[in-house]
């Protein structure tokens, strides 16, 4: 797994990686959602990043910044008032940006790039047998060439190749544990081998136990090379430290600071990345003593148009010229800053 | 099979079970053992019930008891089909409002509105009564079926509203499935039983409708059915001839196969609605 930091904006940051194709490629991606009245609210601007074969990028930033919205980008599940402004998304050198829903989703969503949802412990109908929601998803790709037979098979082979009991097959989701069912979303999303995964905030509302299981089962899909990379995305940002070979941190939409797990967790320069991992309770070594301490202020309201930092009416550090240029990232050291004033 | 079981568990359900099964064995079991003739004149008009003719005869001196099992069979062939009707058309444009959302929706919705609007009973009087010639039983039944299908859209638009947001729905987008897919397997499904139980009403308003507009006079030209009879012993004076025979088994009838259909629904909504359930 790659530590090494990849900003497609940054021309040093390519040439890092240069040796390598990227399994999976964000270029320069703006997306907005669309108002009743016709008004464009920008959500996502300008995030570029690259990912390599069995790489886990960690996206955190606090509830609203964009990462779900992020998410249904890089997955070009755009559904209405949602709506690409400018941007590529590639997997493995191909776009899906541009195409048309049918295409996406018979050769995008599941197969290229899958989707663990938030709260997926309540993601599976209730009304049917686990065996017949995974079974939609072969299904749904396979244009009902595949008979039931087989893909029960299938099913059963995929779930003892993850050490899962395959007797939850014929089960409704009411009759297995929650960490069970997380753990059943997990198998369903990834039965067609994706090259990229996203995980919606996977462990969120999960005790520390099941936590802990859904990650251990996370790498070892990743192990067994059943998808090639992931993007782990949560608001807790020490929890990426277990999880992330690298971390961005999101802030109105942008990326406001991109490094190494090692590097955000121990040493933020962002001022919105310091007050994040301020904001948390830490278990870490040197972090247990720390207070944490909320974070002043409100997100910029992203309908109206904003010059200079966005996190400039928050920031504990603001300068005078803040709110008046537009913070570019930067390479500072060996991560990339959206702070003219981080060292 | 626990639905089942928890059915029949329920004191109602096994009343209207039972009062559907008698009205049905009156209808289609019985004339296996009596000869059922509608259109021979037997005896004398309003001849009292006796042993040979169970319940008399009507204005014209046919065997009440066939006219009566054949103008149930006709309702109940009018209740169903107006029933199957109006929950397939209701059903879907439903689904289709409540899942699509935006101008379809909204198009739905004001359609729907409009037709809630108008009374029911005078746009089916109107219809009718402008069908001057082959008003059969089953144009009735298309009739009160194409205008019976509004609170079933609202009441299943407003379901697959809510349930088109739920994370099941979102797992089933991101993993690839078809709208069709999401709409029956994974929004109908869920719906089934709420979609059975109005069925079930639809089924018993139909019935009810079609004696109402038969009782006026609007009924089938072809057939007889509870409603005509109804009508045939009002303008023939049966009330004030002391002929109860004419009217009132009819009267007893109707109300027997709506009130069993009413209780198998309310007791099933019992059984299916958790917060009711006991």
């Amino acid at each position: 797994m790659s530590e090494v930091l990849t900003g497609v904006k940054q021309p040093e940051v390519e040439t890092m990686q240069a040796d390598s194709t990227p399994i999976f490629e964000v270029k320069d991606l703006h997306l907005h959602y669309l108002t009743r009245f016709g008004d464009k609210i920008p959500a996502v601007s300008g995030v570029s990043f690259s990912m390599k074969q069995g790489e886990i990028l960690g996206i955190a930033g606090e509830s609203g910044c964009g990462k779900s919205t992020l998410v249904n980008g890089c997955m070009g599940l755009f559904i209405p008032p949602l709506y690409p402004t400018s941007g590529d998304v590639r997997v493995k050198g191909e776009s899906i940006m541009n195409r048309t829903p049918k295409d996406i989703r018979k050769n995008v969503l599941g197969r290229k790039v899958a989707m663990i949802p938030q709260g997926a412990f309540n993601s599976l109908n209730p009304t049917r047998k686990i065996k017949d929601i995974a079974a939609d998803v072969i299904e749904s790709h396979d244009d009902g060439m595949v008979s039931k037979k087989e893909i029960y098979e299938r099913l059963r082979e995929r779930f003892h190749i993850i050490g899962m009991d395959d007797s939850i097959l014929n089960s409704y989701p009411i009759q297995i544990t929650a960490g069970m069912r997380q753990r059943t979303v997990i198998a369903i999303s990834t039965l067609l081998n994706p090259q990229m995964v996203i995980a919606d905030e996977p462990t969120s509302a999960l005790d520390v136990t099941t936590q802990k299981a859904v990650i251990r089962m996370i790498f070892d899909l990743l192990e067994k090379q059943i998808f090639s990379s992931m993007i782990f995305i949560t608001h807790e940002l020490p929890l990426l430290r277990h999880v992330a070979d690298r971390i961005a941190v999101m802030y109105a939409g942008e990326f406001v600071e991109v490094g190494t797990t090692e590097q955000l967790i121990f040493d933020p320069r962002q001022p919105y990345t310091k007050a994040l991992m301020g904001s948390m309770l830490s278990a870490e070594p040197g972090q247990k003593q720390k207070k944490p301490v909320a974070i002043e202020g409100a997100p910029p309201n992203l309908a109206k148009p904003i010059t200079g930092c966005r996190f400039a009416e928050r920031c504990p550090v603001v300068q005078k010229d803040c709110k008046l240029n537009k913070q570019e990232l930067r390479v500072v050291g060996e991560r990339l800053v959206r702070c003219d004033y981080a060292k | 099979m626990k639905i089942l079981k928890n059915l029949l568990k329920t004191p109602f359900f096994i009343f209207g079970v039972v009062l559907l099964v008698g009205t049905l064995s009156f209808a289609y079991i019985l004339p296996l053992f009596y000869h059922v003739d509608i259109k021979t004149c037997v005896g004398a008009p309003y001849m009292p019930p006796s042993a040979e003719h169970w319940l008399g005869t009507d204005h014209m001196g046919v065997d009440m008891l066939s006219l009566l099992i054949s103008g149930l069979q006709s309702s109940l062939y009018v209740g169903l089909l107006a029933g199957i009707i109006a929950t397939i058309t209701g059903t879907f444009l439903g689904l289709y409002a409540g899942f699509r959302g935006g101008w379809q929706d909204n198009t739905i919705n004001m359609v729907t509105n409009l037709f809630i609007v108008i009374p029911q009973l005078v746009l089916l009087i109107l219809i009718s009564s402008s069908m001057k010639e082959g008003r059969s039983l089953t144009l009735i039944a298309v009739i009160i079926g194409l205008t019976t299908w509004t609170w079933t859209t609202r009441a299943v638009r407003a379901q697959a509203a809510s349930i088109k947001s739920r994370d099941h729905i979102s797992l089933a987008k991101v993993n690839g499935a078809s709208t069709i897919t999401i709409l029956f397997k994974h929004i109908l499904m869920y719906l089934m039983s709420y979609v059975f139980m109005v069925f079930i009403m639809q089924t018993a308003s139909g019935i009810l409708s079609e004696s109402a507009i038969s009782m006026i006079g609007l009924g089938p030209f072809d057939t007889v059915s509870l409603g005509t009879i109804l009508n045939q012993a009002q303008r023939n004076e049966a009330l004030t001839d002391g002929a109860w025979w004419a009217f009132l088994p009819a009267v007893v009838l109707i109300a027997a196969i709506a009130f069993a259909l009413y209780v198998i629904n309310q007791s099933m909504e019992g059984v299916f609605n958790p917060r009711l359930r006991k």
